[in-house]
């Protein structure tokens, strides 16, 4: 028995894959549909702020992520985006991650036209920018000097949805949807010096991080990862990717809980038996 | 009897002529308080910044209820081509009264007077004109409207905006840096050349250890340098543990591996590796082949670097830098090949992950003092106890101003309050 | 050739190092502009280096191939894979997509690098698990207070999680998960993370100095 115990303890971490294979794929399958009990209060900030934008202002959308957490933060930037197009609010979309570019024409492809908003007048995409720090600073005094051209090649300057924009004054706010330390940058950089409101989306491991942020109300809003993804969707109305991928969250966490407990009890049981 | 009826009349007159003589100058003493109010208004550039904004001042009316301040601009760059009667002011602001005053500019006492009795403005050229620039003179008029109508109005103001030589509001972080950089001077011109007492850190001395087994297995080492690119401090602490690393394995005559996350980082760290060889006395065993790139991509450097460490079974591996997400990645698949791990980071949100699955662990600021730690030179240690210094300051200070903020607040001294969180508040 | 090697790339970095120390304090158009030359020459610089380690990462694959090095099949791939999204780039001129349409290059970010790097951090996942099952053993004082911690946190993350905690525990009319959860988070956490800051703040600020005033020359390589 104690020898079954002790390679239990020591087994093959393969088997603890397939275990989790099985977890996690079961409820791709049959999805249960738990729903989640209580709202992050950094969500409903993050909610509330865009919830009070006025029609036509003008927000810059920041998809920082590459492909590797696009299942996690994909379903944040598309949710938010349909909000701001569902309050009318003019986006710029911007990125200083190389591989993002691709992930934002993914979303280009889909959202613009469900929410009925057309390129150059309600949203603009900007071309990818590998220096932040420098396009951070010259937005604060000439937003033209930081982007002169859009994705497309096209002059951005005079484009109806840039109109009164010049630099951070003119805007109302920026949402920065990322997986690196972007949004420190975007909290340090120009939040904190320009006195410009920042919300962000994050993955869970760094949410966090954003503890003091949050508290020193230099965030005013986080949603971090998919359960902050996946709330967000219940608050706008509109249950999406985030929301499905809850139920394999809500059942892999179960397995690891079973786990650490099985594991601890074992131990217990092997210490007192010696 | 009449007398007193005559009186009584006489008395009555004389408190309804009273009380509209107080109220003609009250109400005239408003409209024209207002006028005169507005009519001390000033505009200068806004100090402190880097040109753009104007800065317009006129002092508070207290019996300026329910008026609200227009303030109209126009750029003279125009002058020529409009008439003076031709000209387009255009509404840049406008607020109802006592918003907007001094007392509320988010700027601390040494660079600016929280007056509550004066209104202090922020007007940004990008919001008059796309022509209006530094150097242009710019004009404006202020207007207090009341119900539509407007009962008061300035002279026209004119004001050029310009940049500044110097940020004062951040004075409290200039001062702080030059005292750092003083104790920083002193604490090396006094470096004792028998060394101070540093801490047991449990990581850096198994690096012989590690060293030793890689050697007696006939395996290599395998060093990362994080994935930062080398204006990350981080990755300067790191290549200088490397230096020390290195110099260990020549004298085993071990073999050492660095996959490159950064091409300049590895630049950097041929020459680091190869100048430890030389100082070992083992010039000849140098291989420039150690120091190879791998990716720029965080997944593509974990999936490459897992490859290698699962099909050559290292004897140590050592982790130092900055970490992502791909920190798990790395020290799973070298815990399951049986390595010894070290790994120091000052990323917090991977010490998690690499407590768990690594030997040893060094947190933080460790990482900065390992390099002084392994060469025990004397000026790097006495650099380090300006750290420690650091942190002691920090202490006191987190305690301190605490205990006096929260006192002042009870005993309701704002000012002080205020004051103590200016000095610690960055601009 | 000590002052080429030595003496003038320390004073380089000193004086960069001070200057751009300096513009933090100088809002003058004069500072902007400087960040703004030397952030442009970082980008140069970038660019050229990454070439450099192109160079070095073909070279050391070619030669793993040539001389039948161990592993050196997956060395193939290295190459399959830069020619699979190099070529289709320079066929596309860079675009992902012309008028909605997915170009050969936006064909392979979409369809091979955005699976590779989506399996790369799932695997991650399964990680987790493993080091969880094998790491959380109370062992120790301070492991029974890691384990209680991640045990309240990993429960309350999930909605069955906090079914179960007010099923078993509701009926105390004590606070939820939730609240503990965010406590949690708000405080201990946040304490102990924002001393580590600052630990790792001054120590950077140290390292720094010793980069700027030439006390830290690992870097250079030393004479």
């Amino acid at each position: 028995m104690k020898d079954r115990l002790r390679r239990f303890l020591n087994i093959d971490r393969r088997w603890l894959f397939l275990l989790l294979s099985v977890v996690m794929i079961w409820p791709i399958i049959h999805p249960s549909g738990i729903a989640g009990r209580t709202t992050q209060q950094s969500v409903k900030d993050f909610y509330d702020f865009i919830e009070n934008l006025k029609e036509n202002d003008f927000v810059i959308l920041g998809v920082d992520y590459d492909p590797s957490i696009k299942p996690e933060l994909q379903p944040q930037a598309v949710a938010a985006l349909r909000h701001l197009f569902r309050r009318n609010v003019r986006v710029c979309i911007l990125t200083f991650i190389s591989g993002a570019p691709g992930l934002i024409e993914e979303i280009k492809q889909t959202v613009p036209q469900e929410a009925g908003k057309e390129y150059g007048k309600d949203y603009v995409i900007m071309a990818y920018n590998p220096n932040y720090m420098a396009a951070m600073t010259q937005m604060s005094i000439d937003f033209y000097k930081a982007y002169e051209k859009d994705a497309e090649g096209n002059t951005v300057k005079g484009m109806p949805v840039m109109k009164g924009i010049n630099t951070y004054r003119d805007m109302a706010g920026v949402v920065e949807i990322t997986g690196t330390g972007m949004l420190d940058a975007w909290v340090a950089y120009v939040g904190d010096k320009y006195n410009v409101p920042i919300i962000g989306g994050t993955t869970a491991i760094s949410q966090l991080g954003y503890g003091p942020y949050l508290q020193n109300r230099q965030l005013l809003g986080l949603l971090g990862g998919m359960r902050g993804g996946s709330e967000y969707e219940t608050l706008t109305g509109r249950k999406d990717k985030a929301t499905s991928g809850i139920d394999a969250l809500n059942l892999s966490h179960m397995l690891v809980i079973i786990l650490i407990l099985t594991s601890n009890i074992i131990l217990l049981v092997l210490k007192e038996k010696n | 009897m009449v007398n007193n009826i005559m009186k009584k009349i006489l008395r009555l007159l004389l408190c309804i002529s009273a009380v509209l003589t107080v109220q003609t100058v009250y109400a005239g003493q408003a409209g024209k308080t207002a006028a005169q109010l507005i009519e001390n208004a000033t505009a200068e550039d806004m100090p402190y910044d880097s040109g753009g904004d104007i800065l317009l001042r006129w002092p508070v009316d207290k019996n300026a209820e329910g008026i609200i301040y227009e303030i109209y601009a126009y750029n003279t760059i125009n002058s020529e081509k409009n008439a003076e009667k031709n000209r387009k002011w255009k509404l840049v602001d406008s607020f109802p009264a006592f918003e907007k005053t001094a007392d509320r500019m988010r700027l601390p006492f040494w660079a600016w007077k929280h007056n509550a009795g004066e209104y202090a403005v922020k007007i940004s050229l990008n919001s008059i004109d796309e022509s209006a620039t530094d150097g242009t003179a710019v004009e404006f008029i202020i207007k207090a409207v009341k119900n539509g109508k407007t009962v008061a109005e300035s002279r026209v103001l004119e004001a050029v905006s310009e940049d500044n030589w110097f940020n004062l509001p951040r004075l409290n972080g200039l001062i702080m840096v030059i005292i750092i950089t003083t104790a920083f001077f002193i604490t090396v011109s006094r470096a004792r050349k028998q060394g101070l007492f540093i801490r047991r850190i449990a990581g850096l001395d198994a690096i012989d250890e590690a060293i030793g087994r890689a050697t007696e297995m006939g395996k290599p080492v395998f060093y990362s340098t994080g994935i930062s690119g080398i204006s990350g401090v981080n990755t300067i602490a790191s290549l200088s543990i490397l230096g020390e690393v290195s110099r260990k394995i020549a004298e085993y005559d071990s073999l050492i591996k660095i996959p490159h996350y950064d091409p300049v980082v590895m630049s950097v760290a041929k020459e680091t590796v190869k100048q430890a060889y030389i100082e070992a006395g083992r010039p000849d065993s140098y291989r420039d082949s150690c120091n190879f790139f791998l990716s720029s991509d965080q997944f593509s450097y974990a999936a490459s670097l897992d490859g290698m460490i699962e099909r050559e079974k290292p004897a140590a591996c050592f982790f130092m830098g900055y970490f992502l997400a791909e920190s798990l990645l790395l020290t799973e698949v070298g815990a399951a090949t049986g390595a010894i791990q070290i790994a120091a980071t000052d990323s917090e949100s991977q010490l998690p992950f690499f407590f768990t699955s690594c030997d040893y662990t060094l947190i933080g600021e460790e990482l900065y003092a390992a390099g002084a730690y392994l060469s025990r030179e004397p000026m790097l240690l006495s650099v380090l106890k300006l750290q420690d210094f650091g942190k002691l300051f920090m202490m006191i200070s987190v305690i301190a101003g605490g205990i006096a903020v929260a006192a002042a607040a009870a005993l309701h001294c704002d000012a002080f309050v205020n004051g103590l969180l200016n000095l610690f508040t960055n601009y | 050739m000590l002052i080429i090697k030595k003496y003038i790339p320390l004073a380089i970095v000193m004086i960069v190092g001070l200057l751009t120390l300096a513009t933090y304090y100088v809002p003058a158009k004069a500072s902007q502009a400087y960040l703004s030359t030397l952030n442009q020459w970082e980008v140069i610089v970038s660019g050229f280096a990454f070439l450099l380690g192109l160079i070095s990462l073909l070279m050391t694959h070619y030669k793993k191939i040539v001389r039948h090095e161990d592993g050196w099949g997956y060395s193939i791939f290295v190459f399959l894979g830069f020619l699979a999204v190099v070529i289709p780039g320079i066929i596309s001129h860079g675009a992902q997509a012309d008028n909605g349409t997915l170009t050969s290059l936006g064909w392979s970010f979409r369809y091979l690098y955005n699976p590779l790097a989506s399996t790369m951090f799932a695997v991650l996942a399964f990680y987790i698990v493993s080091t969880a099952f094998r790491s959380f053993r109370i062992k120790s004082a301070q492991a029974f207070v890691l384990f209680i911690a991640a045990f309240i946190l990993i429960l309350g993350n999930v909605p069955a999680g906090q079914m179960l905690w007010d099923t078993l525990l509701g009926w105390t009319g004590c606070c939820s998960i939730s609240d503990i959860i965010q406590w949690i988070m708000q405080v201990p956490s946040v304490a102990a993370k924002r001393g580590i800051m600052i630990g790792i703040t001054i120590g950077a600020v140290v390292t720094s100095l010793k980069i700027i005033f030439g006390i830290e020359r690992q870097y250079m390589g030393r004479d």
